[in-house]
Protein backbone atom coordinates (compact mmCIF):
# COMPACT_ATOMS: atom_id res chain seq x y z
CA UNK A 1 0.00 0.00 0.00
CA UNK A 2 1.38 3.15 -1.10
CA UNK A 3 1.85 5.77 1.76
CA UNK A 4 -0.76 8.81 1.66
CA UNK A 5 -0.80 12.15 3.30
CA UNK A 6 -3.99 12.52 4.95
CA UNK A 7 -3.67 16.54 4.90
CA UNK A 8 -3.41 16.29 0.90
CA UNK A 9 -6.94 15.79 -0.10
CA UNK A 10 -6.59 14.85 -3.83
CA UNK A 11 -9.26 16.49 -6.44
CA UNK A 12 -10.36 14.76 -9.15
CA UNK A 13 -11.99 16.66 -12.03
CA UNK A 14 -15.08 15.33 -13.62
CA UNK A 15 -15.79 15.63 -17.19
CA UNK A 16 -19.49 15.47 -17.53
CA UNK A 17 -20.93 14.94 -20.82
CA UNK A 18 -24.70 14.54 -21.89
CA UNK A 19 -26.28 11.92 -23.93
CA UNK A 20 -28.99 11.95 -26.37
CA UNK A 21 -31.95 14.30 -25.33
CA UNK A 22 -30.17 15.35 -21.73
CA UNK A 23 -29.30 18.77 -21.21
CA UNK A 24 -26.45 20.05 -21.45
CA UNK A 25 -24.83 22.07 -18.13
CA UNK A 26 -23.31 25.25 -18.54
CA UNK A 27 -20.07 23.77 -16.63
CA UNK A 28 -19.04 20.65 -17.25
CA UNK A 29 -16.36 20.57 -15.88
CA UNK A 30 -15.61 20.61 -12.11
CA UNK A 31 -13.41 19.13 -9.27
CA UNK A 32 -14.67 16.95 -6.54
CA UNK A 33 -12.28 15.42 -3.33
CA UNK A 34 -11.27 11.79 -4.45
CA UNK A 35 -12.40 11.03 -1.01
CA UNK A 36 -16.12 11.47 -2.32
CA UNK A 37 -18.52 9.06 -3.35
CA UNK A 38 -19.70 8.37 -6.94
CA UNK A 39 -23.37 8.87 -5.43
CA UNK A 40 -22.36 12.77 -5.07
CA UNK A 41 -21.80 13.08 -8.55
CA UNK A 42 -25.49 11.81 -9.43
CA UNK A 43 -26.31 13.93 -6.01
CA UNK A 44 -25.07 16.87 -8.34
CA UNK A 45 -26.51 15.86 -11.47
CA UNK A 46 -29.94 15.51 -10.13
CA UNK A 47 -30.05 18.75 -8.54
CA UNK A 48 -28.91 20.39 -11.62
CA UNK A 49 -30.98 18.58 -14.07
CA UNK A 50 -34.11 18.96 -12.01
CA UNK A 51 -34.46 15.13 -12.72
CA UNK A 52 -35.12 12.20 -10.67
CA UNK A 53 -34.58 9.53 -13.00
CA UNK A 54 -30.73 9.76 -14.87
CA UNK A 55 -28.58 7.07 -16.58
CA UNK A 56 -25.40 7.94 -14.61
CA UNK A 57 -22.52 6.27 -16.52
CA UNK A 58 -18.56 6.34 -17.22
CA UNK A 59 -16.54 6.30 -20.17
CA UNK A 60 -19.72 5.40 -22.28
CA UNK A 61 -19.11 1.58 -20.74
CA UNK A 62 -20.30 0.89 -17.14
CA UNK A 63 -22.34 2.42 -14.38
CA UNK A 64 -20.22 2.29 -11.32
CA UNK A 65 -21.98 1.72 -7.51
CA UNK A 66 -22.22 5.27 -5.98
CA UNK A 67 -20.12 3.78 -3.08
CA UNK A 68 -17.32 3.57 -5.35
CA UNK A 69 -15.11 6.56 -4.48
CA UNK A 70 -14.24 9.46 -6.68
CA UNK A 71 -10.17 8.33 -6.97
CA UNK A 72 -10.74 5.01 -7.04
CA UNK A 73 -12.27 5.77 -10.41
CA UNK A 74 -10.66 8.20 -11.41
CA UNK A 75 -7.42 5.52 -11.01
CA UNK A 76 -9.10 3.06 -12.87
CA UNK A 77 -10.96 4.93 -15.55
CA UNK A 78 -9.61 8.75 -15.75
CA UNK A 79 -7.69 9.41 -18.78
CA UNK A 80 -6.08 13.09 -19.44
CA UNK A 81 -6.15 14.16 -15.75
CA UNK A 82 -10.36 13.91 -15.91
CA UNK A 83 -12.71 11.24 -15.24
CA UNK A 84 -15.54 11.58 -18.09
CA UNK A 85 -18.89 10.58 -16.72
CA UNK A 86 -22.03 10.14 -18.97
CA UNK A 87 -25.25 10.86 -18.52
CA UNK A 88 -28.45 10.12 -20.37
CA UNK A 89 -32.35 10.77 -18.91
CA UNK A 90 -34.94 8.38 -19.08
CA UNK A 91 -36.21 7.73 -22.29
CA UNK A 92 -39.57 6.91 -23.71
CA UNK A 93 -40.58 3.01 -24.29
CA UNK A 94 -43.47 0.86 -23.88
CA UNK B 1 -14.14 -11.62 -5.30
CA UNK B 2 -13.12 -11.45 -9.27
CA UNK B 3 -10.76 -13.93 -9.66
CA UNK B 4 -9.09 -12.93 -13.14
CA UNK B 5 -7.67 -16.04 -13.45
CA UNK B 6 -11.25 -17.60 -13.83
CA UNK B 7 -12.47 -18.54 -17.17
CA UNK B 8 -13.84 -15.93 -19.61
CA UNK B 9 -17.93 -15.10 -19.46
CA UNK B 10 -19.38 -17.41 -21.84
CA UNK B 11 -23.13 -18.33 -23.23
CA UNK B 12 -23.96 -22.00 -22.82
CA UNK B 13 -26.44 -22.95 -25.13
CA UNK B 14 -27.62 -26.52 -23.75
CA UNK B 15 -31.01 -25.37 -22.07
CA UNK B 16 -29.79 -28.03 -18.90
CA UNK B 17 -27.41 -25.69 -17.86
CA UNK B 18 -27.37 -22.15 -16.23
CA UNK B 19 -24.79 -19.31 -14.85
CA UNK B 20 -25.80 -19.07 -11.27
CA UNK B 21 -24.58 -18.03 -8.16
CA UNK B 22 -26.17 -17.33 -4.63
CA UNK B 23 -25.14 -14.78 -1.79
CA UNK B 24 -26.73 -14.51 1.82
CA UNK B 25 -27.93 -10.98 3.22
CA UNK B 26 -27.91 -10.82 7.03
CA UNK B 27 -31.36 -9.23 7.70
CA UNK B 28 -32.68 -8.04 11.18
CA UNK B 29 -32.38 -10.61 14.00
CA UNK B 30 -29.60 -12.12 12.12
CA UNK B 31 -31.89 -14.53 10.27
CA UNK B 32 -29.76 -15.10 6.72
CA UNK B 33 -31.69 -14.60 3.79
CA UNK B 34 -30.53 -16.37 1.09
CA UNK B 35 -30.69 -15.29 -2.44
CA UNK B 36 -30.02 -17.23 -5.84
CA UNK B 37 -29.08 -15.98 -9.48
CA UNK B 38 -29.36 -17.12 -12.81
CA UNK B 39 -28.77 -14.97 -15.92
CA UNK B 40 -30.33 -16.11 -18.41
CA UNK B 41 -30.89 -15.39 -21.98
CA UNK B 42 -34.19 -13.93 -23.60
CA UNK B 43 -34.69 -14.91 -26.77
CA UNK B 44 -37.87 -12.71 -27.47
CA UNK B 45 -35.87 -9.41 -25.77
CA UNK B 46 -32.42 -11.04 -27.32
CA UNK B 47 -31.29 -10.14 -24.02
CA UNK B 48 -29.36 -11.30 -20.51
CA UNK B 49 -32.26 -11.43 -18.13
CA UNK B 50 -31.47 -11.79 -14.23
CA UNK B 51 -33.45 -13.69 -12.26
CA UNK B 52 -33.54 -14.55 -8.78
CA UNK B 53 -35.34 -15.85 -5.82
CA UNK B 54 -35.03 -15.83 -1.97
CA UNK B 55 -35.68 -17.35 1.11
CA UNK B 56 -35.27 -17.77 4.56
CA UNK B 57 -33.09 -20.56 6.03
CA UNK B 58 -35.61 -22.74 6.27
CA UNK B 59 -36.65 -22.80 3.17
CA UNK B 60 -39.74 -20.55 2.94
CA UNK B 61 -39.71 -17.63 0.20
CA UNK B 62 -39.64 -14.48 1.57
CA UNK B 63 -42.63 -11.94 0.22
CA UNK B 64 -41.45 -9.32 -2.67
CA UNK B 65 -41.90 -6.80 0.38
CA UNK B 66 -39.34 -8.52 2.43
CA UNK B 67 -36.97 -8.84 -0.47
CA UNK B 68 -37.69 -4.71 -0.73
CA UNK B 69 -36.10 -3.91 2.45
CA UNK B 70 -32.60 -6.07 1.12
CA UNK B 71 -32.68 -3.83 -1.64
CA UNK B 72 -29.72 -1.43 -1.60
CA UNK B 73 -31.56 1.49 -1.04
CA UNK B 74 -29.95 4.27 -3.49
CA UNK B 75 -29.22 2.74 -6.36
CA UNK B 76 -32.55 0.15 -6.75
CA UNK B 77 -34.37 3.29 -6.37
CA UNK B 78 -32.88 5.08 -9.21
CA UNK B 79 -33.23 2.42 -11.46
CA UNK B 80 -36.19 0.94 -10.19
CA UNK B 81 -38.35 4.36 -9.81
CA UNK B 82 -36.67 5.84 -13.12
CA UNK B 83 -38.15 2.35 -15.00
CA UNK B 84 -34.71 1.28 -16.47
CA UNK B 85 -36.38 -1.90 -15.66
CA UNK B 86 -38.46 -3.41 -12.61
CA UNK B 87 -39.32 -6.56 -10.62
CA UNK B 88 -41.88 -8.56 -11.94
CA UNK B 89 -42.66 -12.48 -10.80
CA UNK B 90 -42.90 -15.26 -13.88
CA UNK B 91 -41.89 -18.85 -14.24
CA UNK B 92 -38.50 -19.65 -14.74
CA UNK B 93 -37.81 -20.40 -18.23
CA UNK B 94 -35.95 -23.39 -17.16
CA UNK B 95 -36.85 -24.37 -14.02
CA UNK B 96 -40.53 -23.77 -14.20
CA UNK B 97 -41.15 -22.39 -10.94
CA UNK B 98 -42.06 -18.62 -10.01
CA UNK B 99 -38.60 -16.53 -9.51
CA UNK B 100 -38.63 -12.79 -9.61
CA UNK B 101 -36.87 -11.36 -12.37
CA UNK B 102 -35.52 -7.28 -13.80
CA UNK B 103 -37.89 -6.24 -16.60
CA UNK B 104 -35.87 -6.61 -19.79
CA UNK B 105 -38.10 -4.11 -21.68
CA UNK B 106 -35.30 -1.00 -21.29
CA UNK B 107 -32.46 -3.64 -21.38
CA UNK B 108 -31.36 -2.84 -24.70
CA UNK B 109 -32.07 1.08 -25.00
CA UNK B 110 -29.74 1.35 -21.80
CA UNK B 111 -27.18 -0.95 -23.24
CA UNK B 112 -26.68 0.91 -26.27
CA UNK B 113 -24.96 3.40 -24.12
CA UNK B 114 -22.71 1.47 -22.57
CA UNK B 115 -21.66 -0.11 -25.94
CA UNK B 116 -18.77 2.15 -26.90
CA UNK B 117 -17.57 2.41 -30.29
CA UNK B 118 -14.63 0.25 -28.86
CA UNK B 119 -15.91 -2.95 -28.83
CA UNK B 120 -18.31 -4.29 -31.35
CA UNK B 121 -19.82 -7.92 -31.49
CA UNK B 122 -17.10 -8.37 -34.16
CA UNK B 123 -14.60 -8.43 -30.86
CA UNK B 124 -14.17 -12.15 -29.75
CA UNK B 125 -14.06 -10.61 -26.22
CA UNK B 126 -17.69 -8.70 -27.02
CA UNK B 127 -20.12 -11.33 -24.82
CA UNK B 128 -17.74 -10.83 -21.55
CA UNK B 129 -17.32 -7.10 -22.29
CA UNK B 130 -21.53 -6.97 -23.05
CA UNK B 131 -22.02 -8.94 -19.47
CA UNK B 132 -19.50 -6.97 -17.50
CA UNK B 133 -21.30 -3.91 -18.33
CA UNK B 134 -24.55 -5.04 -18.18
CA UNK B 135 -24.07 -6.23 -14.66
CA UNK B 136 -22.80 -3.60 -13.89
CA UNK B 137 -26.13 -2.13 -13.81
CA UNK B 138 -28.65 -4.60 -12.99
CA UNK B 139 -26.36 -5.74 -9.75
CA UNK B 140 -26.81 -2.50 -8.73
CA UNK B 141 -30.62 -3.33 -8.14
CA UNK B 142 -30.13 -6.08 -6.35
CA UNK B 143 -26.93 -5.07 -4.41
CA UNK B 144 -24.21 -7.29 -6.42
CA UNK B 145 -21.45 -4.79 -6.75
CA UNK B 146 -19.12 -5.14 -9.70
CA UNK B 147 -15.81 -5.06 -8.86
CA UNK B 148 -13.20 -2.18 -10.12
CA UNK B 149 -11.15 -5.00 -11.49
CA UNK B 150 -13.91 -6.52 -13.36
CA UNK B 151 -15.09 -3.47 -14.66
CA UNK B 152 -11.54 -2.71 -16.38
CA UNK B 153 -11.87 -5.19 -19.22
CA UNK B 154 -14.66 -2.53 -19.97
CA UNK B 155 -13.28 0.89 -19.30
Amino acid sequence: MAAESPTSVRKVVVHLRATGDAPILKQSKFKIAGTDKFAKVIEFLRRQLHRETLFVYVNSAFSPNPDELVVDLYNNFGFDGKLVVNYACSMAWG
Amino acid sequence: MFNPSFPPWLWIPCPKYHLSSSHKVEGPEYEANHYDFHIVYSPSYRVPVLYFRSYYSDGQPLSLSEIEKDLPGYSAELLLESKWTFITQEEHPYLNRPWYKLHPCGTRDWMKLLLSDTYTSSNKNFIEQYLVSWFSVVGQVVGLKTSLEMLNIVG
